[in-house]
């Protein structure tokens, strides 16, 4: 009884989420006059993740590819538990099935891989037969034996990212750094050619900055005590890793550009530039985020959404879109994330500020679907 | 133990199918509505943002009008009433003057009998109540010449209030940017050009024709007399028919500051300025497709507008 009512509540929950996406919208809008629509679907750690990418022949050249739908069910994979194994098979099935069906997509212009993150953690936890059974379940509920689901690695990801969000005029020029919760990837291509790639990490992410900080709080939880333990967790991040890991990479001298990917560059292209809502990249300057910092530490109050619709002087900017879009960051990172993701941003962005040389910093705010858009786009070149 | 389980997710399972179904609903409603949000939206999209930057200002300024006319009005009644009321204080003071010179020669006269003491009283009674009438008529005007000062003040402060605000502007840009004395940051702009060009077997040449424009190349030449910089950035905005902004792509796109507020641009460049030298600065923006219509042309510098200029593809 009890396992027949716990499989039919896990069945029930993945259908809602699916549901929700689909009632949310359900027709797409093409952007190009001559294009083909790919769906990529990517079994990530937190969840299943479905992008639909309209891709026209120009599209490369000018890095103005149209991500057409970006859907996610949570699903917690890299817990390896046989519910949340279930509920990512469920979700698999249901935005292949989706993809299929619901936006006619042919099944060979749709792409399926498995991200580093989960992969690294299977390994970890001596659990890759767990990936090998979801492939071959969701390969037998399509009967499709041949179907491919790729396992990418860390590296190739961040080639991909760096291949689906940078555009070509670019390409060589620009060195992307994706600073996730957990952990902060990125690189470059090195020898003017997109096989060799040169992989920056750190060990650092929003979260994990976050959450050292907090550790050192005790007694004392005030935004002023977690300052401070923030600017001392940051200042032992910037000694021991940051430093050492910006000259490793040797991206200095090769690149002009500077890339932010990642929840954190989202949210403050968002928050900074409300008025360029439509643009997935937005330049930003050293100072500005610095002053951004500030605005953190001592006027927070004037990044809610109600203040920047409020203060927003172009009334004919779509302030719909802008609050909905604000209130969702503020929903995703609370004053404390954005603090130390901002902390972290600027340790990283010092790197490059010279009184010599000024490096073009930008953030990204469509990260989350780089890669993935990378991957069908060279698939389906393929 | 487990019987209470099953019961919480039975509870569960019923929640969703319950949410389920709100969403379905939802969506429903949403559904059946979607036409009225398209006719709103299309509301908003045709709104021209001059005519609406227009109406506003022209409604500002029909406030500002009525509001110096009622100022004027209550000033001019105020003085009128002043006119009067100084008249009024006149004539009393003489009546004032003239009862006193009578009571003085009545009571001056040797030969005084009862009837004429009574007749002075009389006229000293009405002297007391013609003093007492002058003592109020006289809080009258002053009160009058207090509501006067305070109007003459409000009409001061509306006078400069723009020029205030102005300055409380510039301030916040100089917080925001790297603003210098602003009598050194004004360049000059001249010989602005935005050309269509139309590609044919490798060859450019200029068209008029939005059907056959490839790309718009701007050119523009900036001078300063009065300032040597390593870091001069010029902001070009280049706004289409339908009032949106032409860019090349999101990479060279951006905002920047200006005393309306922000403004997006469509191409920023920097370079380093030796003083006087005129500086000819060129760039090229090129869309999946052209509009036809005017075509804005906007060259600004420390987020003020230094040139524009118009060009028209038919």
């Amino acid at each position: 009884m009890y396992c027949c009512l716990k499989s039919f509540c896990l069945t029930v929950a993945v259908m809602v989420f699916i549901t929700i996406p689909l009632c949310a919208q359900n027709r797409y809008i093409k952007k190009y006059e001559n294009s083909l629509v790919f769906a990529g679907i990517e079994v990530g750690s937190k969840g299943v993740k479905m992008s639909l990418v309209e891709i026209e022949k120009t599209a490369f050249q000018n890095g103005a590819f149209n991500v057409m739908k970006d859907t996610t069910v949570n699903t917690d994979f890299i817990s390896f538990t046989q519910p949340t194994y279930q509920a990512t098979l469920n979700a698999l099935n249901g935005l292949y099935d989706m993809a299929i069906k619901e936006y006619s997509i042919p099944a060979d212009h749709v792409f399926t891989a498995i991200s580093s993150g989960v992969n690294i953690q299977a390994v970890k936890e001596n659990k890759q037969n767990w990936l090998d059974q979801l492939i071959n379940a969701f390969r037998f509920n399509f009967n499709e034996p041949e179907r491919k689901v790729s396992v990418i690695d860390v590296k190739e990801e961040a080639r991909l990212s760096h291949l689906g969000i940078v555009p070509d005029s670019r390409r060589f020029n620009t060195f992307l750094i994706d600073i996730g919760s957990g952990n902060t990837k990125g690189g470059y291509f090195p020898n003017g050619n997109t096989r060799d790639f040169k992989l920056f990490q750190l060990s650092w992410g929003t979260k994990s900055t976050g959450n050292a900080a907090e550790k050192r709080l005790e007694t004392d939880n005030s935004l002023e005590n977690y300052s401070n333990a923030l600017i001392r967790i940051l200042n032992g991040v910037e000694n021991s890793e940051i430093v050492y890991a910006i000259n490793e990479s040797g991206s200095y001298s090769m690149s002009d550009n500077i890339a932010f990917s990642g929840g954190i560059a989202w949210s403050l292209a968002t928050l900074m530039y409300p008025e360029l809502i439509n643009n997935s990249v937005v330049p930003v300057t050293y100072d500005e985020v610095v002053g951004f910092n500030e605005k953190l530490l001592k006027n927070y109050a004037t990044l809610s959404d109600y203040y920047v619709i409020k203060t927003s002087a172009d009334k004919n900017m779509d302030m719909e879109v802008i609050e909905k879009e604000v209130k969702r960051v503020n929903q995703v990172f609370d004053h404390k994330s954005l603090m130390a993701g901002t902390g972290l941003l600027l340790k990283i962005m010092r790197q490059f500020e010279s009184v010599y040389e000024r490096k073009k910093f930008y953030l990204v705010k469509n990260g989350a679907v780089g890669w993935i858009t990378a991957y069908v786009n060279q698939r389906s070149a393929n | 133990m487990r019987d209470v389980r099953s019961l919480i997710l039975l509870l569960v399972s019923l929640l969703l199918v319950l949410v389920s179904f709100i969403l379905i609903w939802t969506w429903g409603y949403r559904f059946y509505n979607k036409n009225d949000e398209f006719k709103v939206a299309a509301k908003i999209v045709i709104t021209d943002s001059n005519a609406l930057a227009n109406r506003i200002r022209d409604s500002l300024q029909k406030i500002y009008n009525e509001t110096l006319y009622k100022l004027d009005t209550q000033l001019d009644s105020t003085l009128l009433d002043s006119d009067s009321l100084k008249k009024q204080l006149d004539v009393r003071l003489k009546e004032f003057f003239r009862l006193s010179d009578e009571i003085t020669a009545i009571l001056n006269r040797r030969n005084n009998n009862y009837a004429d003491f009574n007749v002075a009283k009389k006229k000293i009674d009405e002297l007391k109540t013609k003093a007492e009438d002058l003592r109020v008529k006289n809080q009258i005007v002053d009160t009058e010449n207090k509501k006067l000062n305070t109007i003459l003040e409000q009409e001061k402060k509306s006078e400069n209030g723009p020029e205030k605000n102005i300055k409380q502007g510039n301030v916040e840009n100089n917080v925001q940017g790297e603003q210098p004395n602003p009598a050194f940051t004004v360049f000059a702009a001249s010989e602005l050009r935005l050309s269509a060009i139309t590609i044919n077997d490798d060859k450019e040449s200029e068209t008029s024709f939005a059907g056959q424009t490839n790309k718009l190349v701007g050119a523009f030449t900036v001078t300063n007399n009065n300032i040597q910089a390593n870091n001069v950035e010029m902001v070009v905005v280049v706004m289409q028919p339908d009032g949106r902004i032409l860019k090349n792509s999101e990479w060279e796109s951006g905002s920047f500051n200006t005393a309306e507020g922000k403004k997006i641009y469509s191409y920023k460049t920097s370079f380093t300025y030796s003083k006087g030298e005129p500086k000819r600065l060129l760039f090229s923006l090129k869309t999946d497709k052209y509009q036809k219509g005017n075509y804005t042309m906007q060259v600004y510098y420390n987020g003020m507008m230094i040139g524009k200029i118009l060009k028209t593809l038919s």
